[in-house]
């Protein structure tokens, strides 16, 4: 397992670099000059030639990468343009940030989702099968954004349970951990509504049944852990786009994440901002990916890695 | 017993007492969070009404537009306005207990006009020659040629006088651990969500009533406008026009409507066809109604413009603007040739200005009635800073929306980097390539002349020639709609876009 996890992180490191150099033409290729964004509307000519100087923006492409890789080497991303703070401090305030809205997002979709489609497998073509496929329909195509304010609407300004909006106490995570979480649940349900259907139908169930197992430790011990697999899959992909995706989320509720910080870079062309922030988002991704697959061997023992 | 009663109820009253005080920090909600706290590397509003609560400037702009000495207790001009000598005011100190001296100004100064140091405000002193000390309260600035609206910048912002030992001592780090005179002093801040100050018990000018300030970064309209709703935050700037008369019908929120100095007009570039035709420009002004823009499209919650500037601004006239006449605009392109209209682009920034892409949509409907029609072409304002910035020959860009904010409240910042001829793009910020050989001269010489009656009716003048040859659609200056919970009283709105909370009470 140890050798399976060297290898899938040594496999890992093209893509990243590969993210590196795409991120870094990309920002740069994109138009809109960042002295001129940094200079603003009011600026003279000397003063953004100034302006530019002061970022090293004035430096060749070439020039620039071999500067952006050589620090990188270092451990250093450089300092943000729009802010003059290291970039690397920036990620450490907002990446955690965005982490646990991202972990309290997937808690939701778990408590709320396995246990829905478990129910709604065992109940097929019931109507509580037919409630839950409804509202995890619903859930899906629910715009974030559009849900997020609502929720704001209902429960902060009418009802005055949670507050608005900001970070700080567990009340303040409630309303986005929701939010961000609706979309993770609607599919997380669904995904354990169908493999469980599949699982149930199998011949160890049937014989188990047959052997008299109560029908609640058939269900948790034999049916849902081997229905497990494909939903850990899914639930994977959706933890890494909780992290990555976050940004209207963290918009609605003014929680200072990643994703907010990233969107405001990009529209500052803040160059050293954007790539850092790509790079972690690009590396966590990969790392939940990883943990996915070792997660496997856990629920399924039958899974080696060699 | 009775002692321990005695006792918890005094710790009680104690509790009591103290959660009530921290009731008193009045929070205000801003569409961002401050880039930076280092004030002369300021650039935004937003970032600007935190800074103005820590740090203080030489001079003040009150919102009435006269300029007050601040930190600054009087000054001295030679007579020929070249020398400026600056007392400074006795007994004020720094957050850290440094007292206030002529050093540490001349040496603030000296920080903000070094070219190396790129500020990006630089250019509003950079004809200062020489900074001096010349007593322990007294500093002496040295301009090459008389500079007329000097007081006025040194009103603006990002002039404020910082501790030069602080920057030495803290380097890049200065930006996040600010130490200034004001009111308020640094307390925290947390990244993306907000600067927290208290209260300087110390300030030598009246010591503010409440406990501190808080700014929170909300960029979202509907949480900023559920912040007030809801009673976790006093103040929410920038209300959506749509959501004026929802938060003014109820009993703890008012929406407050203040002018501010930043004017909002459609240039035109003055290089290509057919904008060369004075006739053309004034045609657009006749057939657009701005009136009903303002109302519709604004809420009522703009002013038609009839000048270049906004009022409250020094300098400004009404000069009358242009009335919606659409006959009289078909009249002027039927005699410039253009019986049947023709066709162009109408370039306009989305999201960057109140309603912009809304407005620019009016303004296309209108036109259509006179027989232009204009595609409308929207950019991400990057791109659009950019494009709009090409030099003559190789600017393509007919037509566009743009904001300017006269944030030194004098005609000088307004009119000459829009209107001279030298501030032509890239050079400068006129990006309709206008040139008036006659309005040259006098912004020239308002620049130099120091009388500010002769300076105003040189303004006049400029203004109504700038009116008369119409090289914008004027359409509005801008409003500042404020929500704010009836239990606050004293919050500044200032014209330059700043909330100021220096005298605020919370009942």
């Amino acid at each position: 397992m140890f050798e399976y996890t060297v290898r899938r992180i040594l496999v890992a490191l093209p893509a990243i670099l590969g993210v590196i150099v795409v991120v870094f033409l990309m920002v740069r290729l994109a138009p809109g000059d960042p002295a001129l964004l940094l200079a603003g509307e009011f600026a003279d000519q000397e003063t953004i030639e100034r302006v530019r100087e002061r970022f090293g923006l004035d430096k060749s492409l070439p020039e620039q990468f071999a500067a952006f890789v050589g620090n990188l080497a270092q451990g250093d991303l450089g300092r943000s343009t729009r802010t003059n703070r290291l970039v690397t401090d920036d990620l450490r305030t907002f990446f955690p940030n965005t982490l646990e809205l991202a972990l309290a997002g997937i808690t939701v979709a778990f408590l709320i989702g396995i246990p829905a489609g478990v129910i709604s497998a065992i109940r097929r073509n019931s109507w509580v099968d037919a409630v839950v496929t409804f509202i995890a329909l619903l859930g899906v195509s629910m715009p974030v954004f559009w849900f997020g304010l609502l929720a704001i609407l209902f429960f902060s300004v009418d009802l005055g349970w949670f507050p608005v909006a900001g970070r700080g106490t567990f009340s303040h995570l409630v309303l986005p951990a929701i939010t961000l979480g609706v979309s993770s649940t609607a599919i997380i349900t669904r995904m354990t509504r169908s493999s469980m259907l599949e699982v149930l139908d199998q011949d160890f169930v049937r014989t188990a049944r047959a052997k008299g197992v109560l029908n609640r430790s058939l269900i948790i011990k034999h049916a849902l852990r081997n229905a497990l697999v494909p939903v850990i899959t899914v639930a994977g992909l959706e933890f890494g786009r909780l992290l990555a995706g976050a940004v209207l989320t963290e918009t609605v509720f003014t929680w200072p994440g990643i994703g907010r910080l990233l969107v405001d870079s990009i529209l500052a062309r803040d160059y050293p901002v954007v790539q850092g922030a790509v790079m972690l988002i690009a590396v966590s991704f990969i790392l939940v990916n990883l943990v996915v697959d070792l997660v496997y061997g856990v629920i399924d023992p039958r899974i080696r890695y060699d | 017993m009775n002692r321990l009663v005695r006792l918890l109820v005094s710790l009680l009253a104690v509790a009591a007492m103290t959660a009530w005080a921290s009731a008193q920090t009045l929070v205000i909600a801003q569409g961002t969070d401050a880039i930076t706290l280092d004030p002369h590397d300021v650039t935004d509003s937003p970032t600007a009404t935190v800074t103005s609560h820590i740090y203080e400037t030489l001079f003040e702009l009150q919102p009435d537009g006269t300029i007050v000495p601040h930190l600054a207790e009087s000054y001295e001009v030679s007579s020929d306005s070249t020398t400026w000598t600056f007392n400074i005011r006795e007994g004020v100190t720094f957050h850290d207990g440094t007292p206030l001296t002529a050093e540490i100004v001349a040496g603030s100064m000296e920080r903000f006009i070094d070219p190396d140091n790129a500020f990006r405000f630089r250019f509003l002193l950079d004809r200062i020659t020489e900074v001096s000390v010349v007593g322990p309260m007294q500093v002496q600035v040295q301009l090459a040629t008389p500079f007329a609206p000097l007081l006025a910048h040194l009103t603006h912002n990002t002039t404020a006088i910082v501790l030069p030992a602080a920057v030495e001592e803290l380097g890049e780090a200065f930006g996040e651990n600010p130490i200034g005179t004001g009111p308020f002093a640094f307390e925290s801040w947390d990244r993306g969500s907000r600067v927290n100050l208290v209260t300087n018990e110390n300030y030598w000018g009246d010591v503010p009533a409440i406990d501190g300030v808080s700014f929170l970064a909300v960029p979202e309209n509907t949480t900023r406008m559920a912040l007030v709703e809801s009673g976790e935050a006093h103040v929410a700037v920038r209300v959506p026009p749509q959501d004026i008369q929802r938060l003014d019908a109820l009993d703890t929120v008012t929406v407050e409507n203040v002018s501010s100095l930043r004017t909002i007009y459609i240039y035109f570039n003055h290089t290509l066809e057919p904008f060369t035709d004075p006739r053309v420009r004034q045609a657009f002004n006749y057939a657009v109604n701005k009136q009903d823009i303002a109302d519709f499209v604004l809420g009522g919650a703009v002013r038609p413009s009839d000048a270049a500037i906004a009022p409250g601004i020094f300098g400004y006239t009404d000069v009358g603007g242009y009335p919606y006449d659409p006959e009289r605009a078909r009249e002027l392109l039927a005699e410039a040739g253009y019986p049947d209209g023709f066709s162009t682009t109408l370039y306009s920034p989305s999201g960057r200005y109140l309603q912009d892409i809304q407005i620019t949509e009016a303004v296309q409907s209108q036109l259509a009635e006179v027989g232009i029609d204009a595609t409308i072409e929207t950019l991400e304002w990057g791109a659009y800073l950019e494009l709009t910035r090409q030099p003559a020959g190789e600017n393509e860009v007919p037509v566009a929306m743009l904001g300017w904010g006269t944030v030194t409240g004098d005609a000088d910042y307004g009119l000459y980097a829009l209107f001279h001829t030298s501030q032509h793009v890239p050079d400068g910020s006129n990006r309709s390539f206008y040139s008036n050989a006659l309005v040259d001269d006098l912004l020239d010489e308002a620049r130099v002349n120091t009388n500010p009656a002769e300076r105003e009716a040189l303004y006049e003048d400029a203004l109504r020639i700038i009116n008369e040859d119409a090289p914008w659609l004027f359409l509005h200056s801008e409003t500042q709609l404020v929500a704010v919970n009836d239990a606050v009283s004293g919050l500044v709105i200032h014209p330059t876009e700043r909330v100021l909370a220096w005298n605020v009470t919370v009942e």
